[in-house]
């Protein structure tokens, strides 16, 4: 009871000098409320359809996602590949694990709590796609896309089991060629209006989107009469696949049982 | 008439969102109050379908009688009656899993206990 007490008057205390510090303006100054010009400048351009004969826009509603694969796009295919090379690092660990077959066959959780992932698994899949294809309309984008679709994987892992997800098709081998494949996706979406532009003889740049005053080419602005993005929607969906089999191969590999693994890391106790 | 059926949803809405408050201030007197383990699972399910699920039917309902909100309303209330069947096919699902879970590893005593019908099922061993 007397701990109890001592608990509450302690919270109670921490809460109000914390809100009497940050009331005497503890947090420093705080920032101007008028834009600063770089967001003013990001939110002139993000999507303009009118603006100086469309000459510099992304196309884009949603300015976060324009900027994070127009205004600063190398950056963002560098984060790409660091995120890939992140995952080798993991794989690397697991190499000679991952290739065998697990030969338990475990049941997984009750038939109740199956029906329900698996009604859920579908929605966690349909919310994941719909993050990536309106990455240029509302936030959220191919990154997010991918952690939200790597979840499906990880509640059928623990809900049914690991075998399940091989029979059904997620295996080590398809899930690494899938990212591979999204990454040099990615690559060939940055490069395409620089190779067209030269195979038509005018001048066009290295992830561009949008056509500019001097380089003519550029993706479609609209699909299906909603904005795009241009290559933002190319990127988006490309890097969705990626994360997600990457977060994937990830779990498969990190779920091996300790069984197999012990198995490859016998005699290590003798010294060889 | 339209103002009349938006009344009525607001209305219904409102009293759904009583409802939960109630199934949330039950639910947390139970969670305190209740004997054992598997009892107070009872007030987790109380407070998850009865105190998120019916509120957020409530809240859609309000959602759709705000005329002053114009489309985005819809969005509102789609989105309330999506989050509230998740809610509802996983708070199910959850509780069944950590009970059973439980009584299988045997992780809580099972007393004070009225029934066991599933060791009646199994021959009636007790434990």
């Amino acid at each position: 009871m007397l701990r109890d007490v001592a608990f509450a008057v302690t919270l109670v205390v921490f809460i109000v000098l914390l809100a009497v510090a940050t009331g005497l303006g503890g947090l420093g100054p705080l920032p101007p409320p008028r834009l600063r010009p770089l967001a003013v400048n990001v939110l002139n351009t993000t999507y303009n359809p009118y603006y100086a004969a469309r000459n510099f826009t992304a196309d884009a509603p949603e300015a976060v996602t324009a900027v994070v694969w127009d205004y600063r796009g190398l950056d963002t295919v560098f984060e790409t590949a660091v995120f890939y090379g992140a995952i080798i690092g993991a794989l690397a660990l697991y190499r000679e694990v991952s290739k065998r077959v697990e030969e338990s066959r475990p049941r997984g959780l009750s038939t109740i709590v199956k029906v329900s992932t698996a009604v859920m698994v579908v929605a966690i899949a349909a919310v994941g796609v719909s993050t990536a294809m309106h990455g240029q309309l509302t936030p959220g984008g191919g990154f997010q896309a991918g952690s939200i679709i790597a979840v499906a994987p990880v509640v059928l892992l623990v809900v049914f089991s690991k075998s399940f997800l091989e029979k059904a098709g997620v295996r080590y081998a398809k899930m690494v060629a899938l990212r591979s494949a999204a990454l040099v996706g990615i690559g060939l979406a940055a490069l395409a209006v620089a190779i067209a532009a030269g195979a038509m003889g005018c001048w066009g740049y290295v992830l561009q989107n949008q056509p500019k005053p001097d380089a003519p080419l550029g993706y479609p602005p609209r699909a299906l009469d909603v904005p795009s993005g241009g290559s933002l929607m190319v990127f988006n969906v490309l890097e969705m696949l990626a994360v997600a089999a990457g977060f994937t191969v990830v779990f498969l590999v990190l779920s091996t049982s300790e069984k197999l693994a012990k198995e490859e890391v016998v005699g290590e106790e003798h010294g060889y | 008439m339209s103002s009349l059926v938006s009344w009525i949803l607001v209305g219904v809405g409102q009293a759904l969102v009583i409802i939960g408050i109630f199934c949330d201030l039950a639910a947390s007197i139970m969670m305190l109050r209740l004997p054992n383990f598997f009892a107070r699972l009872h007030a987790l399910t109380v407070g998850s379908v009865g105190g998120a699920f019916i509120p957020l039917i409530g809240a859609a309902l309000i959602a759709a009688g705000c005329d002053f909100l114009g489309p985005y309303r819809w969005f509102m209330a789609g989105g309330a009656v999506v989050t509230a069947i998740i809610e509802y096919v996983l708070a199910g699902a959850g509780t069944h899993a950590i009970a059973r879970a439980v009584y299988r590893a045997k992780a809580a005593p099972l007393k004070p206990i009225v029934a066991d019908k599933l060791a009646e099922d199994r021959g009636g061993e007790e434990r």
